[in-house]
This record gives structure tokens, C-alpha cells and sequence, in this order.
């Protein structure tokens, strides 16, 4: 039994969501009822609150810390597609990441190319080499492919390091003083948030479509997907190439944004970061590796601030504010205990709260 | 300079045979690819470096060899609990959490002590000559040690109880547990035996090495290597692997360049899974 | 009536071990045919050679004219043969309806499903399987029963001409296996040649007009039921493995 009181405010509520969505008339039905749900609504919050972030502050401080956070979540939907959607699953992502941010550092700085021509270069080389790591790796099962991919991260990072490839790949300095689109943190900061909305579009589109059903059925039975009649090695690596080109966008506007690049970006540590990133915002949503990105980003931003204020006192609060560190411990947490990701837990309560809210 | 590339050759090889053994152990019992294996050999080195700068001297130097195969043991044992088991249903959660516990691992040490790379003092610094070379007795004393552990884990392997049931549990796991064995703990003691011999190798090896948290990975890679190159779960397999491998390093040292050795094991592992996943000698088929 | 399937001297080894040896038969379209054999005689791996899911060690697979030896899986099945498992398998996570969608994506499946439109042609396989009422579903909830509808049901949508069912009974209670008969004897009025794997004789016998007997690998006999029943070699096989015979 509700208290009427209670009634009485559901229903006033209902009746100010009924008046604004005649007012929106313009705009398709199946829009509006997307932006009622709980998803919806909440992407469009966040679609505002960015968009108008660098009017409320031009801070280029925090505006570089999102700029990194987009960055990332591009990164991390281009596993996730292909670990989340496709099954597999690669511990070598850095690869394509960091051939990309060579490609652009290298055609802006040396070529004088501009930004997008380099970034779309860089996307290219991206897509060759995925397509060539898939031939090779795809036809592993799991383990073995997560290995081979690990793997050729580790020779990557040694073959840029090294010092006799040096005139052809720069070695242990890598490029520093890469060119960006503009000395204007905030048209960068667009710039970004554009390209990365439009990303994310096509990706949920994708995996949406009659290949993302495919791609589906590959992570759940290849054999039976096989038996379907569907040409399991050439979705495999589409899907490959798809991500890595994905992989090689985010890697180009790093470069961008870091300046500079150089063998590191190879190391596992950028290819593990992807693996929590998803696992935080749920594998196989695309959408999860925003939330995932974001929370690696801000809470390693805290932790830096911790760890600079604990530098001489305890050694033990020392070791546990390094990022790398404590992620480690959550992914082991994650895996351990939430398969779907912990955040995933989190918005699900909150949908609850959500669908009350809109009395439903 | 050939009595050199044997002997250090050699050297190489018996620090990756008790690497590659203990992997390849647990790859057999298990069917586990643990990524945290190099952090096994990575704490040791930790430990035993730490307890030495605590101690300092002679003493220090062999409590601290104690300590860090007891710290890479109690690791071992410590993976098997929170990671392997949990995790064995889930090949590819055992992987993302051994991946995990590496990274882990790599951070407390830097945490721990500092980021920077450090030495040990060299305690087995005396000259002897073999084969017409002069060498540091310690080189000899690594190629002794591994070939008498190995030798002493062949005989376990074969003889003891337990040897038997990790055999017949690699072998094949049901008929195992019906004849009453306890795979389960099979799995955690060879577990517990791979962290051991990781440790030992890196007391053995870290005084001519040095203390560096990126250490975890080559030796990763190394035992990764050696047991695909003489198949997951053989063991003669895997001693005649760390041996090509430890002798290919080393005349890359030698006849070209220092710099490249440390791409061989990588090269090693992609090679193989290209054209022949099943390596050398193996039982077990990568599938 | 053409033959649709011919099979010449399969041969299958694996290192020492020989599972199929020399074996060879034909089948007409719009046949009706049963493979018995008891445990481990070598049916699913002739399945598996004739779908490509194995390669044959010598021996040559013709359909329909084309010899589609060693062929890689999909490729045989856009030629025209599907089959189902003996295990039964399933897309987990996706819902019944994608489950069907799937094959319907194939090159072959979307010939036909390209008029319907996917989802209609789906249900429409759903509906036929009666299975319909549960398309939103995934297979991880569901019965052992529906598995195996879902299964022959997947294999529909890739628009076969020939039928390879393994084991489709097993693990089935006796009505779940009226409901499959019945689902499998529509699918050969319609024109489906299928040819079907057993080791429990009573089934298969009476469904089928001819049936052809294989034990350790090697062809037996082939002909009507009754006749392979009462045949030595065929009782030896079976009663000497202790296997009931109906």
C-alpha cells in the first residue's frame, strides 16, 4: 500500500516527462524511448556534461585528463569488440596502439603531414599489421593466441629499443616533439570527444548488425558457427582488423597528446591496461570500456596525488598508491569475484533506482 | 674463447632448465600457461637481495639465498590458492589473473624497495681454471647446483609418490582421480616445486645478474619458449630446450650481437606457434 | 534420382590407429538412410570426414557431383549439407531467434532468407521446430530437448539438401523423441535427404527403409532393416560388444 503522498509525486513526475517529450516532437520516436531508458538517459547526461565541460572550465589541466580518458575508452571498446564480442582474446593490444602513435608521430614530425592524414595513415598500419598478427595468431585457440599476441607486444618493444634498428625505429628515445592539431587544448578537447562519440556510434552499430550477430556466434561455438556455414577465418580477422584499426585511432591521438612516443607504449603494461579497463566496465557491452577508461584514468590521477604526498612517510601506502599496483589487485578481485564487472553491479542498482524513479 | 661460449653457454642453459621445468610441470599437471611465473624468479631476487643489504657479508648473502627460495615458494603457494584454483575452469580468467599477479608482483617490488637496478657482491669471486679457462668459481656453481637439482627432480619424478601421481595426473587427469589421487593437490605441490626451482635459479643466477623489477618477463618468456620449443609437459623436453636456448643466447652474444639474444626467446615462441604448435618433443598437443 | 552423396574408399588414421577403413557407399536424393554401428565403429568420424571437419587420410567424397574432399566446413555447407552433433552445441549467449539467424547469414542461408527477411525466415524455422515461443531465450536455460530441436533447427537454416543428424536421440525422454521423429520425417517430405546416425537400433530401424552397418571402421552391409538385423557380422558386433539389440 503507497502512501498516496508518494503517488501523488510519481505520478507529477510522469506528467513533466510526458510535457517535455511533446515538446521534442522533431525527434523519432524510437530516440525518445531510447533516451527514457536507463542507458539512454544516461548518455545523454554524459553527451552534455562533455560537450559543455570546457566552457565551464578551460583548466587545461582537467581538460587534458579527459582528453586522456577518451582516449582510452577508444582503446578499450577496440578489445573489447574483440575480446567481448568475437572471443578473443588478445593480451598484445599495445601493439596496434603503439604502431599507430609511431606512424603519426612519424608523418607529422618528419613528413610534415597534417594530423588526420597522419592519424589516418597510422590507422592503416594498424589495420596491415592486424591483418597480419590475425593470420598468424587467430588460428591459435585461446591461451596460445592471448601468448602469441603477449608475445609479439614483447618484440615489438625489443625491436624499437633496439639500438642497431635505431635509424629505422628511433630506439630507446623513440620520437619526441610530435606535432599536434592545435596549441588550443579546447579544440583538441572537441576534436577527441567528436571523433570518439562517432567511434563509439559505429562500434555499437557494428556489433548490432548481422556481422556483430556473427561475430557473437564465434565467441559462443566457432565449431558450431563453422557448421553454420559461415566463414569463421575471415570474420576472425575482420574483427581482428576492425579492432586494431580502432586500437591504432587511440594510439595516434596519444601521440598527440603525449608529444611524444617511444618503445613503452609496447610494453604489456598498455596491453594489461586495456584487460582492466573492460573487465572494470563489463566485457562485452562496448560502452563498459568508457566507464572502465575513465575510472583507470581518474583514480590513477588520485593515486599520483596520494603517492606524491606519502613519497618520504609510509612505505606501505607508498606501495599501495602505485596505479599499476592497485589495478592489479582489482583485476584479480574482478576476475576472482564479478565476471560482469563491478561497475556493471553498480548501474544495474542504479537502473533500479532509475526505472523507480520513472515510475515503472 | 669456444671454452667460454661452453661454459657460459652452459651456465645459461642450467638456469633455464630449472626454469623451464618447473613450467613445464605445471603445464603438464595442470594444463596451466602461468603467466606469473616470472614473478616467482622476480621475488626471490627481491627477497634475497633485501635480507642481504639487511645482514650485509657473507652471512647475509646465504640468508638471503634461504630466504628468497622460501618467499618464491610461499608465492607459489600463494598463487595456487588465490589465482589457480579458483580460476581452473576459466583458461582464459587463469591467464588475465596470472597476468595480473606478474604486474602485481613487478609494482610491490618497486614498491618495496625502489625502482632503481641494483647488484649483489660477488661472494663466489675466486678463479678456478677449467678447460684451460679461468673463470669465477661461480659460474661452475650454478652449472653443479641446477644439474644436481634436476637430476634430483627426475628422480622424484620417477621414484617418489608423489613424482608418480603428478606423472599419472599429466597423463590423464580422470583415470587419475579414479584411482584416488588427489589432483588438487598435486597441482599445488608441483605448483609450489615450480615457484622453488624459479627461486632457486634466481639465487643462483641474480649475483652474476642484477636486481631489476623488469626481470619477470625475459624469464617468462624464456621458460615460455623452451617449453613450446620441447613441448608443454615433457621434461626431457623441456632440459634439451633450455639448453638450445641458453647456447643460441650465447653465441648470439658472441659471434653477433649482445643486443639480440634477448629477442630469441620471443622469436622462439612465435616461430613455433606458427609452424609447429605441438614443439619438439611434446605430449601434450596445443589444440 | 540422382545419387547426391558418394563415398569411395574413406580412409581415416590417426598414427597407428585406423578409424575408418575403405569405406564406401552411395546415396540417392530424397533417401532416407541410417549409419548403426556400435560405440566407437566410426560414424561420427565419417560424419565429421564428409562435412570437413576432419580431412580423410585417401578415399574421395563426391556431392552432388562435386568432389568436395577436404574441404573446409563452410564451404560443404553452402554446397548443400548441414549436419547436427552428437554433443549438442549451442551460441550460449545470443537468444533462440540469433541462434537461427546465424546460419540463415550463411551464403546459402541468405538466398533464401534475403525474400523473408532474416528475423521472419528465423521464426519461421523457430515455428517449424516449435520452439518459437521461446526465441527470445538463450539456450543455457533450456532442456536437453529443445537443445537438440534448436540444433536440427540451426542446421534447417542453412537450407540443406542433405542432412547429416548424429545421434539425434540421445539423452531424449520417449516423447521428446516422438516430437523428433516427427520433426525429422516432415523434414524428408519436404524434399530432405538425410542420412542419420544411431547405435540404438530400435529407432533407427523403424524409421528408416535402408540402412547401412559399419563396425571398426570398415562397411559391413548395407539394405532394409530387417535384413542388416539378422546379418552375422552385424549380430557378432553387437552382442559380442554386450550392446542391446532390439
Amino acid at each position: 500500500m503507497e502512501k498516496p503522498f508518494l503517488v501523488m509525486e510519481k505520478a507529477k513526475k510522469k506528467i513533466k516527462i510526458h510535457k517535455f517529450s511533446e515538446k521534442v516532437k522533431g525527434v523519432p520516436s524510437y530516440l525518445k524511448d531510447w533516451a527514457l531508458t536507463f542507458r539512454g538517459g544516461v548518455t545523454i547526461l554524459c553527451l552534455v556534461v562533455f560537450f559543455l565541460f570546457p566552457l565551464i572550465t578551460q583548466n587545461v589541466f582537467y581538460l587534458q585528463v579527459i582528453i586522456l580518458c577518451l582516449i582510452y575508452s577508444i582503446f578499450a571498446g577496440s578489445w573489447d569488440l574483440l575480446a567481448g564480442y568475437t572471443g578473443k582474446v588478445s593480451f598484445g593490444h599495445a601493439i596496434f596502439f603503439g604502431i599507430s602513435a609511431y606512424a603519426y608521430s612519424a608523418f607529422t614530425k618528419f613528413n610534415n603531414f597534417s594530423w588526420w592524414l597522419s592519424l589516418i595513415i597510422g590507422i592503416i598500419y594498424a589495420l596491415v599489421l592486424g591483418f597480419l598478427i590475425g593470420i598468424v595468431c587467430l588460428r591459435l585457440k585461446g591461451p596460445y593466441l592471448a601468448l602469441g599476441t603477449m608475445t609479439i607486444g614483447l618484440l615489438f618493444q625489443n625491436l624499437f629499443k633496439m639500438g642497431p634498428l635505431k635509424p629505422l625505429l628511433w630506439g630507446d628515445e623513440g620520437i619526441p616533439n610530435v606535432p599536434t592539431l592545435s596549441p588550443n587544448s579546447v579544440v583538441v578537447y572537441y576534436t577527441i570527444l567528436i571523433i570518439m562519440v562517432i567511434s563509439f556510434i559505429i562500434m555499437i552499430q557494428i556489433t548490432k548488425s548481422d556481422m556483430g550477430t556473427i561475430f557473437k556466434s564465434i565467441r559462443d561455438d566457432e565449431t558450431g558457427s563453422e557448421a553454420s556455414g559461415i566463414n569463421t577465418t575471415k570474420y576472425k580477422i575482420i574483427a581482428f582488423m576492425i579492432s586494431a584499426a580502432f586500437a591504432g585511432l587511440a594510439g595516434g591521438f596519444f601521440a598527440m597528446y603525449n608529444r611524444s612516443v617511444n618503445p613503452l607504449i609496447y610494453q604489456p603494461l598498455y596491453s594489461f591496461m586495456v584487460l582492466i579497463m573492460t573487465a572494470l566496465g563489463g566485457i562485452a557491452t562496448i560502452s563498459g570500456s568508457i566507464l572502465g577508461a575513465f575510472t583507470w584514468v581518474i583514480l590513477s590521477q588520485i593515486l599520483e596525488e596520494l603517492h606524491t604526498l606519502d613519497i618520504a612517510a609510509n612505505p606501505i601506502l607508498d606501495a599501495f598508491t602505485t596505479p599499476a599496483f592497485v589495478f592489479s589487485i582489482m583485476l584479480i578481485l574482478i576476475i576472482r569475484f564479478v565476471s560482469e564487472g563491478i561497475l556493471s553491479k553498480a548501474l544495474e542498482k542504479l537502473k533500479e533506482g532509475w526505472d523507480i524513479l520513472l515510475g515503472r | 674463447m669456444i671454452e667460454e661460449i661452453i661454459i657460459y653457454g652452459a651456465v645459461q642453459g642450467s638456469v633455464y632448465a630449472l626454469l623451464a621445468l618447473g613450467y613445464s610441470l605445471v603445464y603438464g599437471v595442470g594444463g596451466v600457461l602461468n603467466l606469473a611465473h616470472g614473478s616467482y624468479y622476480l621475488i626471490a631476487t627481491y627477497a634475497f637481495y633485501i635480507t642481504w643489504l639487511q645482514f650485509q657479508g657473507i652471512f647475509g648473502f646465504y640468508i638471503g639465498m634461504i630466504l628468497g627460495l622460501i618467499v618464491s615458494t610461499i608465492l607459489g603457494t600463494i598463487s595456487y590458492f588465490v589465482i589457480i584454483k579458483p580460476l581452473e575452469e576459466h583458461e582464459i580468467s587463469m591467464l588475465m589473473g596470472t597476468f595480473a599477479l606478474g604486474f602485481f608482483i613487478e609494482q610491490l617490488v618497486i614498491a618495496i624497495l625502489d625502482p632503481k637496478f641494483h647488484y649483489l657482491p660477488p661472494i663466489w669471486d675466486q678463479n678456478i681454471t677449467v678447460l684451460g679457462v679461468v673463470l669465477q668459481l661461480h659460474w661452475i656453481i650454478i652449472i653443479l647446483v641446477s644439474i644436481i637439482i634436476v637430476i634430483l627432480v627426475i628422480i622424484f619424478i620417477n621414484k617418489s609418490k608423489m613424482g608418480k601421481s603428478i606423472r599419472a595426473v599429466s597423463q590423464d587427469r580422470e583415470a587419475a582421480l579414479l584411482m584416488g589421487i588427489n589432483a588438487d593437490r598435486v597441482l599445488l605441490y608441483t605448483v609450489m616445486l615450480s615457484a622453488l626451482l624459479a627461486g632457486i635459479a634466481s639465487v643462483l643466477y641474480t649475483p652474476v645478474d642484477m636486481v631489476a623489477s623488469y626481470k619477470g618477463w625475459p624469464v617468462l618468456t624464456g621458460a615460455i619458449a623452451i617449453v613450446i620449443l620441447g613441448g608443454m609437459g615433457s621434461i626431457s623436453g623441456s632440459v634439451i630446450g633450455a639448453f638450445i636456448l641458453g647456447y643460441a643466447r650465447i653465441l648470439t652474444d658472441y659471434l653477433i650481437d649482445p643486443v639480440y639474444s634477448s629477442l630469441i626467446p620471443v622469436i622462439v615462441i612465435i616461430i613455433i606457434l606458427i609452424v609447429r604448435p605441438r614443439g619438439l618433443f611434446g605430449k601434450k598437443e596445443i589444440d | 534420382m540422382g545419387v547426391i552423396l558418394e563415398v569411395k574408399n574413406l580412409t581415416k588414421k590417426y598414427g597407428g590407429l585406423t578409424a575408418v577403413n575403405d569405406f564406401s557407399f552411395e546415396i540417392k536424393r530424397g533417401e532416407f538412410v541410417g549409419l548403426i554401428g556400435p560405440n566407437g565403429a566410426g560414424k561420427t568420424t565419417v560424419f565429421n570426414l564428409i562435412s570437413g571437419f576432419e580431412t580423410p587420410t585417401s578415399g574421395r567424397i563426391r556431392f552432388d557431383g562435386v568432389d568436395i574432399t577436404g574441404w573446409k566446413p563452410f564451404k560443404i555447407v553452402n554446397q548443400g549439407i548441414a549436419r547436427t552433433f552428437q554433443l549438442v552445441r549451442s551460441f550460449k549467449f545470443l537468444s533462440l531467434l540469433d541462434n537461427i539467424s546465424v546460419p540463415s547469414l550463411s551464403k546459402r542461408g541468405k538466398e533464401v532468407s534475403r525474400k523473408l527477411g532474416t528475423d521472419q525466415y528465423a521464426s519461421s524455422i523457430l515455428a517449424s521446430v516449435g520452439l518459437v515461443d521461446k526465441a527470445r531465450i538463450p539456450p543455457i536455460i533450456l532442456p536437453h530437448g529443445d537443445l537438440r530441436k534448436l540444433q536440427i533447427g540451426k542446421a534447417i537454416g542453412t537450407n540443406p539438401e542433405l542432412l547429416l543428424l548424429d545421434e539425434p536421440f540421445s539423452g531424449l525422454s520417449y516423447e521428446e523423441k516422438l516430437v523428433i521423429t516427427d520433426l525429422i520425417k516432415r523434414l524428408h517430405d519436404d524434399g530432405v535427404t538425410i542420412f542419420i546416425t544411431g547405435h540404438v537400433l530400435r529407432e533407427l530401424m523403424a524409421l528408416v527403409p535402408r540402412v547401412i552397418a559399419m563396425h571398426m571402421g570398415k562397411f559391413i552391409v548395407e539394405g532394409p532393416p530387417k535384413e542388416v538385423a539378422n546379418n552375422k557380422i552385424v549380430l557378432e558386433a553387437y552382442l559380442g560388444r554386450g550392446e542391446a539389440f532390439a
